[in-house]
């Protein structure tokens, strides 16, 4: 069994992983509500030009 | 044997417990927060729930009683915003705080000052929608709807209404990013997606919907901020803009968002019956493909809300099919919950009986979303209090009794105490009955043509009004049990072992109860994973 979050030196390559995993997924999520904001806002604005 | 942890290793800076105001304040344990979340959902219920006791004085007799129609109609605006933004909303956080951790076998979540963040958004939004109250021209009374153009003449509460809601959006989309990361790539090893309590797997799913129409409710008010103040049309016929454009977007949010309410308790059910019935949920993966489905659905149908504002007889078709294709995965759900509980050892304790008072009156919420559903019906029944009774037996007996099944599922877990279980059988029962005269009248009501949100009514409608208030104050009353059996359970409950149920299956129960501040420092093994993913 390994431990979540460790300062032992074995485990800190998989807790570091776990981090930029968490990171990364985390902006990918924001940026994909910040796409729905914005496209929905663009499809509007599209429309009412059309 | 899992290794321990060195005290270093658990959480940084936060591995102590700390103590008074900043404990709250700067809290980023995940129990501490989901306690905050909850406690201020319970706060917004009874405001909420104030709101709903003035509307049905009003309502109590033909004339205008107590009240201006203009008052009136912010008091049906601010309840709806308060009970789903405030209330229900923030409740399902608070338990998805204090459990998914626990039940994935996480230390905590896995962004805890985005989590600190995400709660403390809150209590602004609220302060600043509820002080629209005391503002020139009173709080947004346009419906909770906000359609244009009746709601960009709401005076200077209207952006404060805007800003509120942008404020809510943000706190659930930081939280909801927060659960998905959360059980994603937090969950101990072992915890495979299929071995995830339903608890775990309808809160994922409703986090997915939360981001992708959370944003959408937030473009939609920033058009009218911006058609408000800036001279924009987005929703302004005169300016060449389409008002029905915003209906489009507004339930292209609003339906799924009703998911949003009821997902979870649909996890809270499947996680209560199957202890109480002491045998495993029927069909867990089917359950889970259920709601999946229930999910991607609820992107398709939003336009059978707005079947009268006129559209091609095509789509109307569409929407109508596509919102009765919801009754399957939901008929699903319904049968397996019934199949769990066929010839098991059953024994009706609070949680199990809201379940199944859930179970009953989530159903008539959904019938009568069948009748809505139908194309020619609708236009009889929109806008008349059958709409009102439908919504409201989805999200009272659906969401709220949801929550109060996981609160007095979990009750004993979160304090280490048992609760008062005769005191919180009478708030079942006084619930169950109360609601039922609140609001199976309103059925009657519009099907005898009453419209919503108006002050006053024709005398014809008189009875079953006073019947439907009468029901209402009851209900109102016996909420007061709620709090005081809280009080009590944590003041004087007897104490409690790790399982505080009998039939629990699931890795909280493998905790101590209280739990550690700290809980899963070393994660579970394989065999606890495994006694706990009993399904």
């Amino acid at each position: 069994m390994q431990p979540h979050l460790t300062s032992v030196p074995a485990a800190a390559p998989l807790e570091a992983r776990r981090r930029r995993r968490v990171r990364r997924s985390a902006l990918l999520f924001a940026l994909i509500a910040a796409a729905f904001y914005f496209a929905f806002i663009v499809m509007t604005l599209v429309r009412g030009w059309k | 044997m899992a290794e321990p942890l060195s005290p270093a290793a658990s959480h940084d800076e936060h591995d102590h417990k700390p103590h008074g105001w900043r404990r709250w304040v700067y809290a980023t344990n995940h129990k501490d927060i989901g306690t905050m979340y909850l406690i201020f959902a319970c706060t917004m219920f009874f405001i909420g729930g104030f709101m709903a006791m003035l509307i049905r004085l009003e309502l109590f007799k033909p004339g205008l009683q107590f009240f201006d129609p203009q008052f009136f109609n912010s008091m049906t605006t601010m309840h709806a915003l308060i009970m789903i933004f405030g209330a229900v909303m923030p409740a399902w956080t608070g338990l998805a705080n204090w459990m998914v951790p626990m039940q994935v076998g996480a230390p905590d979540m896995a962004l805890p000052r985005l989590n600190n963040f995400s709660f403390w958004i809150l209590p602004f939004a609220f302060t600043l929608l509820l002080s629209s109250l005391f503002v020139p021209g009173g709080a947004p009374a346009g419906g909770w709807t906000m359609y244009p153009p009746l709601v960009l003449q709401t005076g200077a509460s209207f952006p404060m209404l805007v800003f509120s809601i942008h404020l809510m959006g943000a706190s659930s989309i930081l939280g909801a990013i927060n659960i998905v990361v959360t059980i994603m790539n937090m969950r101990a090893p072992g915890m495979t997606l299929l071995r995830m309590p339903l608890f775990v797997w309808t809160w994922l799913i409703t986090a997915y919907l939360l981001i992708a129409v959370m944003p959408v409710l937030a473009g939609a008010v920033t058009m009218l901020l911006t058609d408000h103040f800036f001279g924009t049309t987005f929703f302004t016929a005169a300016g060449g803009g389409d008002p029905v454009m915003f209906q489009h977007i507004f339930w292209f949010f609003g339906h799924p968002e009703v998911y949003i309410l009821i997902l979870p308790a649909f996890g809270i059910v499947s996680e209560v019956i199957p202890t109480f019935s002491r045998k495993p949920l029927f069909g867990y993966e089917a359950m889970v493909y259920a709601v999946a489905s229930i999910a991607f659905l609820s992107f398709i149908v939003w336009a059978h809300h707005m079947f009268t504002v006129g559209m091609p007889l095509a789509a109307q078709l569409f929407f109508m099919l596509s919102t009765m294709l919801i009754a399957v995965p939901t008929g699903v759900k319904v049968f397996n919950w019934t199949a769990t509980m066929w010839k098991g050892s059953l024994s009706f304790e609070p949680p199990m009986l809201f379940a199944l008072a859930f179970l009953f009156l989530f159903s008539i919420g959904g019938f009568s979303g069948l009748m809505l559903a139908m194309v020619p019906a609708d236009y009889q029944y929109q806008d008349t209090y059958f709409v009102v009774a439908h919504f409201h037996y989805v999200l009272v007996p659906g969401s709220i009794f949801g929550i109060m099944a996981g609160v007095y599922y979990w009750l004993p877990k979160w304090t280490g105490h048992m609760y008062d279980l005769k005191l919180a059988t009478w708030h079942f029962w006084l619930s169950a009955i109360f609601v039922n005269v609140l609001f199976f009248p309103q059925h009657f009501l519009g099907l005898a043509g009453m419209p919503r949100r108006i002050p006053d009514y024709a005398v014809q409608f008189t009875d079953w009004n006073m019947v439907s208030s009468i029901g209402g104050f009851g209900f109102g009353l016996a909420q007061l049990l709620f709090p005081y059996i809280i009080w009590k359970c944590v003041r004087s409950g007897a104490r409690v072992g790790n399982k505080a149920w009998e039939g629990a299956h699931g890795l909280e129960w493998e905790l101590p109860s209280p739990p550690p501040f700290h809980s899963w420092t070393t994660p579970p093994s394989d065999s606890v994973i495994a006694r706990g993913a009993a399904h």
